[in-house]
């Protein structure tokens, strides 16, 4: 029996990373949240990591692949600025990232071949950062005297799961913008496209962040991966079900009515809302004000900046990319583009609304100058068509005067304030009954 | 008096509320709605935002309810006449109003000079009043993909989808705003440009002397001042 506090293995290998316990059990904390649990089940990602970690050493790791598309590096970047020692390193470190362009040690055919290994053996994740290039049969990304597109293809189909990591492997990003002249497409979309079925997670932003993938990996490897909740575009629904508005610092002034409308103002020193400058929080998903950035330090936001909606990202309409949905970025409407003209949707409204205005005053004139604005111009005696077309008529016109009379009080009613009192529920006794009563106003 | 008798039985006091209703809901959302695409009044912006979503249930439970009530509410089907019918048939093609469709441009166009004898409402009026329910229970829709406490329902995040995501969905809902804008200044120019008797009538039931039509021959039939010249 133990009957003395000890330092578990994997405690000694944080220390001597200089992670202290209690950062880890945040960032366990923070994972959990992410993937939609509760903090209280921080300790269950804590032992998962822990266990995996313990696992190492015996070489028991999770093989992760990292292939580059078209991207600009941007999201492995934001990966790799993450400062050391960190918790979120230690995790990724004892990660066995087995092939990536950027970031392995090793290059050319030894590191193609780890690949092919790592592929072999299967039951790995493979993260996609990039665009998936389908123009010029996909040439434009070759690797080892193969396309890009085979590359992916032969990655995907072993992958336990395949984290499309950033925009533009969401759904093409700034290269799915118009005129799209690469064919770029998200991961997803391709892999369906080319018969692969394989989970795909997105995890959209430019760049995404790495504190999400680490949720993910967490979530995809070491926890049991149904607790990985998804949205309907498969994009984890703890990180990407929410607007960046819901959860925004500068909410309440938005609520209070206190906007930024110019940059240097007295306003924006105030840090009030920066809706009027085409913030586009109240349309994009995400947690960016929670998770935060560098080590969360700030975000966006904080820093000043309204929202550009780098997380808007429909996995199966490169169209959507969110360039080319969310540009001119300080205007609260995208520009619309009809051929080489680009134009807000304003000025379309308001010119066709003018329009009608100058429409309706012409037309004013019109009628005044026809002497219509006196009750209209008087009744075709008989109708035009009648007038054509005798043998089909729609009118009767030879009513003698007593019918005409008749018809008259019939349709004249002539009715006392109890039966116009019917009418107020619309419905009222049988007219003939009462035409006789006369008994007029 | 070249006009057709303006009569209660057009209008029932029900659909005299219904439009106000109409009325007041659309301005309100119009106004609010500029409001929330740019808070031009700041400290409005709340208090608009709260309205906009109010008024859109307001408006979308207003016109489900005038739909159901056509089926029970008996109004006139032409005008100058107190005769009723169940409502919906004047929503439907009437025997007054064939072939006239081209004629009712013609008129408005000034090429035909004599006013057409129609039933209640004209070929293209009733063409786009048709539109109006649908544009509402669209721009219903429309809204509740934008509300955020809506806008992750399957229902409404297909549409979100098919569109091409929320920014698509903002600016069809901006553009739906500027059709119904578009439709009242059309409306309230042909409901006024001739005489504010309909006006009166549609909004103060206040009824105006005129020629008397008789659905069943569909011809007019004589005159009826409302008992002004017994009376003087």
């Amino acid at each position: 029996m133990v009957n003395e506090a000890t330092a578990s293995e994997f405690s000694g290998m944080l220390e001597a990373r200089g992670v202290t316990r209690r950062s880890f059990m945040k960032l366990c904390g923070t994972i959990a949240v992410a993937a939609g649990l509760s903090e209280l089940a921080a300790p269950r990602v804590a032992s998962a990591l822990e266990n995996s970690v313990i696992g190492a050493t015996k070489g028991n790791l999770y093989p992760v692949i990292w292939i580059e598309g078209a991207s600009c590096t941007g999201c492995t970047e934001s990966f790799a600025q993450v400062e050391t020692p960190d918790p979120a390193e230690v995790v990724l470190e004892l990660l066995s990232l087995n092939y990536s362009e950027t970031l392995s040690a090793a290059a050319g055919w030894s590191m193609e071949e780890a690949k092919e290994q790592t592929i072999e053996s299967g039951n790995y994740v493979l993260v996609y950062e990039g665009a998936v290039l389908e123009g010029w049969g996909g040439q434009a990304l070759r690797v080892a005297d193969k396309p890009g597109t085979e590359h992916l293809i032969e990655a995907a189909k072993n992958a336990k799961t395949v984290v499309a990591l950033g925009s533009c492997a969401v759904n093409g990003g700034w290269m799915g913008a118009h005129p799209n002249s690469s064919d770029a497409l998200g991961v997803e979309q391709f892999l369906k496209k080319s018969g692969i079925e394989v989970p795909v997670v997105n995890i959209p932003g430019c760049p995404a962040n790495p504190e999400w993938l680490v949720s993910v990996l967490v979530d995809v490897i070491m926890l049991d991966s149904k607790q990985l909740k998804l949205t309907s575009d498969n994009k984890p629904e703890g990180i990407f079900g929410q607007t960046i508005h819901d959860n925004c610092e500068r909410r309440g002034h938005f609520e209070n009515g206190e906007f930024v409308y110019k940059f240097g103002s007295e306003e924006e020193a105030k840090g009030y809302c920066l809706y009027p400058l085409g913030c586009r929080g109240p349309q994009t998903k995400s947690t960016c004000g929670i998770t935060m950035w560098n080590n969360r330090r700030s975000w966006c936001v904080q820093a000043g900046s309204p929202c550009i909606g780098c997380c808007e990202a429909n996995p199966n309409d490169p169209g959507d990319n969110w360039v080319e949905v969310n540009t001119p970025f300080y205007k609260r409407h995208r520009d619309l583009r009809i051929g080489d003209w680009m134009v807000q949707p304003g000025t379309i409204a308001l010119t066709l609304t003018g329009l009608v205005a100058a429409a309706l005053v012409v037309h004013g004139f019109g009628m005044k100058a026809t002497g219509r604005m006196d009750g209209g111009a008087d009744f075709e005696t008989i109708r035009k068509w009648d007038k054509d077309h005798p043998e089909n008529s729609i009118g009767t016109y030879d009513l003698t005067d007593e019918e005409k009379a008749q018809a008259c009080k019939e349709n004249s009613g002539n009715l006392t304030q109890k039966e116009r009192l019917y009418d107020t529920i619309g419905v009222r006794p049988d007219m003939k009954k009462n035409d006789t009563e006369g008994g007029q106003e | 008096m070249a006009h057709l008798a303006h009569y209660r039985e057009a209008h029932p006091l029900v659909f005299v509320i219904t439009h106000w209703i109409n009325l007041i809901a659309m301005i309100v959302l119009i106004v609010t709605g500029f409001c929330i695409h740019f808070p031009f009044w700041p400290y409005f912006e709340s208090l608009a935002r709260g309205m906009h979503v109010f008024f859109g249930f307001v408006i979308f439970l207003n016109c489900v309810f005038r739909i159901i009530a056509a089926f029970f509410v008996k109004t006139a089907p032409t005008g100058g006449t107190r005769k009723q019918v169940t409502d919906y048939k004047t929503w439907l093609p009437q025997k007054d109003n064939r072939h006239q469709g081209l004629i009712w441009i013609k008129y408005y166009l000034f090429l035909k000079k004599d006013h057409p004898l129609g039933a209640k409402l004209g070929v293209p009026q009733k063409i786009s009043y048709l539109f109006i329910p649908v544009l509402i229970i669209v721009m219903f829709y429309t809204g509740m993909c934008l509300w955020v406490p809506t806008m992750n329902l399957p229902f409404f995040a297909a549409g979100t989808n098919l569109v091409g995501g929320l920014m698509s969905m903002r600016i069809i809902h901006y553009f739906m705003m500027y059709i119904f804008i578009i439709f009242m200044f059309i409306h309230v120019y042909l409901a006024n440009i001739e005489g504010i008797a309909p006006t009166k009538l549609m909004f103060f039931w206040k009824e105006h002397g005129g020629l008397v039509y008789d659905p069943d021959t569909h011809t007019i039939v004589g005159e009826d001042d409302l008992g002004e010249s017994e009376k003087h």
